[in-house]
């Protein structure tokens, strides 16, 4: 009944607000279920002990009565006994135990089916049972939690599953979490250091990372109130910039004026603590570039890729479940996984016409319309090289020689 | 929009999901909302396990109370049946024992409801944490999930102090399977040391389920024992054992038995392939392989750990042939040594329509941002020329390429 009124609700909703994950799956019934479950559980226990309760006295008092009748008064102990068993056997305590505790299974077994039927019971059907080498799973581990900058758990890691080798990220690692540890005190050294010695690699990357941080550095000395210090800094280290940054270097000298009580001044915004935020997180960046590593943990991002990828494949592998060894066997998927955009790391050129992905034998052309087909699908459509061929998204006619081939 | 109705585009592939109507912007987060269900779906084993170790949990309670007044009740029959076996002394006595162990019955199912307590609040802390989710905790929901699939592997692969450090330093222990994995430990060290003990007890423990499952464990670790015994050159102990622990499963793994029986005359020394296989120290690592499955399929876990299925799935997600080439940018996983080999074996992914991502900024090129061709034949996204060319006079230089062209040389392409 009460599925029912809500899935009306959500159909004659069309103005309101498209349903949450938790009305995707259903997850109000879930928790119904399980505190039936939790109830059962509680009405069980509690019965025992009443079961449990009600026998101990039962027993007592026949001990009771064996007792006070001892002087004189007719009782055997035969009877006593006797009427002990047959209120017991009355009592029926085992069969009382069965009940409550059928009760709860059945709670217990509804709630298990309910799982089943919201969440998938197999996610390993999508699996190729492929040797996966246990070392550079581990590698890559140990390497995620030293570029996570959880380091004694990396080390606990490498010596547990004996992986000498696996500390190689490490030390760059320690280096980098301690500038950004002295950056979050405010203290620009070790940034400073490291930058000065990057600084011909950080410019081939295009970073002014280094003038950044020196900025900063400027900033601070002055908000400090050393007007003079502020100057001797700014001649020795922002000089050297002056030229490829006119416009920036201008305005840190015109900070000098209002040394001391920058906060009032209209560079106000020199102070803000987003720039020390933002520079932490760029130097992160660079820092990870020029180790040849990437900004974000791949195992994270491959791990987010198949928790977005997996219902697909599972999908496509409860389809394919007869044909076992095809699955194991294929060279390519045979249906698009859809990811999100921040796992597109390469440009993909689908031929609209062919529906198949260009390649370095058949790579993308450019109409002079502006369409764009694969270059067997021109060859194809123009039928010889000097005969024009009509577009097959617009009107426009082309030939052959017109196309250019792109890059994307 | 305008843009769309007078150029060719309109036939570009509508999945941009950069929502520039509220109607659009509807759709997009009624697709997210879709996909973060169903990349929750995956979560059956989060919820299976606690619920399992629960049902244990109750089982053995109610078996033990069971047991327990039964015995009292039988304690009274016994007694009324016959009565003039004993003094009246006597039958007070035994009545009091029998209170008393009501009142012990009693006092241990106290404590037993406390566990039971736990595990209750263990399967609601799961649920809860899956009904947590909103719009500013899913990138850190999403790293406790990754948190929760390497504490997984770290179980599986008997790492015990990482996958506990991991717990405790990231305050998840609710949401990982510790425990049942320390008792399985127990069980793999015995094995390790070629003890079958607690394993047996296991099976025992667990004798009904297991029957169910068709489970061979319990015969192949009674194989085992037994081929210990003709190790041992003890062979009237060896002969005996057969008869009392082996014979039951005859019906059952008739061949197997067979082919142990015949050690007997062979003995542990012997070059026949077919029986030599049999006393190798591998049988014992097969054993702990054995046993893991069972533990697992008890629980409801997959076989595989976590994280060797969700690392599949994603590399063969993300694997194009471009992964492969020198140029490959760092943040793609494929451009690592490991994961390349890791992927090695696996299918690429397909796609329907064309993605395309502008070299210099990496962002998607679609109609809201489309892409430009250089004369050169070289293509990068309107904004990220237009910011170049603004910078420069009106001139943009092709990063692959050096050459300097004018914006004005520039022209649309069209993607379907
Ligand atoms: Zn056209």
């Amino acid at each position: 009944m009460e599925k029912k009124k809500r899935a009306e609700v959500g159909k004659e909703g069309l103005n309101s607000a498209p349903p949450t994950y938790r009305e995707h799956m259903e997850l109000n019934t879930i928790k119904d279920a399980f505190d039936r479950v939790a109830k059962k559980q509680k009405l069980s226990c509690s019965k025992t002990q009443e079961v449990i309760d009600e026998v101990g006295q039962e027993i007592e008092q026949a001990m009771a009565k064996m007792q006070s009748t001892d002087n004189g008064s007719g009782w055997d102990l035969k009877s006593v006994l006797l009427e002990l068993k047959a209120k017991l056997n009355e009592m029926a305590p085992m069969n009382q135990l069965e009940v409550s505790q059928r009760e709860l299974n059945v709670g217990l077994v509804k709630y298990a089916k309910i799982l089943e039927k919201c969440f998938n019971p197999d996610i390993s059907k999508a699996y190729r049972n492929v040797d996966s080498d246990v070392h550079i799973v581990n590698q890559i581990i140990a390497s995620h939690f030293y570029r996570q900058g959880l380091f004694d758990l990396g080390d606990c890691f490498v010596s547990e599953a004996n992986e000498p080798d696996a500390t190689a990220l490490k030390s760059p690692f320690l280096e980098m979490y301690g500038i950004l540890e002295a950056m979050r005190s405010r203290n620009l050294e070790p940034a400073l250091n490291w930058a000065s010695k990057q600084s011909e690699r950080l410019l081939q990357n295009g970073s002014s990372l280094e003038l950044k941080l020196h900025q900063l550095q400027f900033v601070e000395t002055l908000q400090k109130g050393s007007q003079n210090e502020a100057l001797k800094y700014a001649r020795t280290y922002l000089a050297p910039f002056a030229s490829v940054h006119k416009v920036e270097i201008q305005k840190l000298m015109a900070c000098l004026l209002w040394a001391g009580r920058l906060d009032q001044s209209p560079y106000a915004e020199f102070l803000s603590p987003t720039h020390w935020e933002r520079l932490a997180e760029e130097l992160t960046q660079q820092f990870c570039s020029l180790l040849g590593q990437s900004y974000e943990s791949p195992l994270s991002v491959a791990i987010a890729a198949g928790i977005q990828g997996l219902p697909t494949l599972l999908k496509l592998a409860s389809v394919m479940a007869a044909k076992q060894q095809e699955w194991q066997a294929m060279k390519q998927l045979p249906v698009p996984v859809d990811l999100g955009r921040e796992f597109q790391f390469h440009s993909i050129f689908v031929c609209p016409v062919l529906r198949e992905q260009g390649s370095d034998e058949n790579p993308p052309m450019l109409m002079p319309c502006g369409h764009v087909l694969s270059k067997q699908s021109i060859v194809k459509l123009s039928k010889s090289s000097t005969r024009p061929f009509k577009c097959p998204y617009c009107p426009l006619e082309a030939t052959v020689g017109q196309c250019r081939q792109l890059h994307f | 929009m305008d843009m769309a109705s007078e150029s060719p585009s309109s036939l570009a592939n509508g999945d941009s999901s950069a929502a520039s109507t509220p109607a659009a912007a509807a759709a997009a987060s009624s697709s997210r909302m879709l996909q973060l269900a169903e990349s929750l779906k995956l979560e059956h084993q989060f919820h299976r396990v606690p619920l399992e170790q629960f049902k244990k949990t109750i089982r053995s309670h109610h078996r033990y109370a069971e047991k327990e007044i039964s015995a009292v009740l039988s304690g009274v029959a016994d007694a009324a049946d016959r009565p003039d076996a004993m003094s009246r002394e006597d039958a007070a006595d035994h009545l009091r024992s029998l209170v008393s162990r009501l009142q012990g019955l009693k006092r241990k199912l106290e404590e037993g409801s406390k566990t039971e307590k736990l595990q209750v609040q263990r399967c609601r802390a799961r649920l809860d944490h899956l009904d947590s989710i909103d719009g500013d905790n899913l990138t850190e929901w999403n790293n406790t999930r990754l948190k929760r699939i390497l504490v997984d592997y770290m179980l599986r692969m008997s790492y015990y102090d990482t996958a506990k450090n991991l717990a405790e330093t990231s305050n998840i222990q609710d949401l990982v399977d510790i425990d049942i994995f320390l008792d399985a430990k127990k069980v793999i060290d015995s094995l390790q040391t070629k003890e079958v003990g607690p394993a047996l007890a296991w099976c025992a423990e667990n004798k009904s389920r297991l029957k169910k499952s068709k489970s061979k464990l319990e015969f192949q670790l009674r194989l085992q024992e037994f081929i210990e015994l003709v190790r041992a050159d003890n062979y009237l102990r060896a002969i005996q054992y057969a008869r009392k622990y082996l014979a039951p499963w005859g019906a059952t793994y008739m061949k197997e038995l067979q082919r142990a029986m015949a050690t007997l005359a062979l003995r542990s020394n012997t070059e026949c392939p077919t029986y030599k296989v049999l006393f190798e120290p591998m049988q014992w690592v097969y054993l702990v392989e054995q046993f893991k499955q069972e533990f697992c399929r008890l629980f409801g876990m997959t076989l595989e750990p976590l994280l060797n299925i969700y690392l599949q799935a994603g590399l063969s997600a993300l694997k194009t042939p471009f992964c492969f080439e020198e140029g490959c940018t760092k943040e793609d996983p494929l451009s690592h040594e490991g994961f390349r080999k890791l992927a090695a074996p696996l299918p690429f992914s397909k796609q329907h329509h064309s993605k395309l991502v502008c070299y210099i900024n990496k962002e998607l090129m679609d109609t809201e941002n489309p892409p430009l061709v250089l004369p050169n034949g070289y293509v990068y996204s309107t904004k990220a020329l237009e910011e170049m060319a603004a910078k420069n006079d009106g001139k943009v230089t092709c990063p692959r390429t050096g050459e300097t062209f004018n914006f004005s040389e520039l022209v649309k392409a069209y993607i379907s």
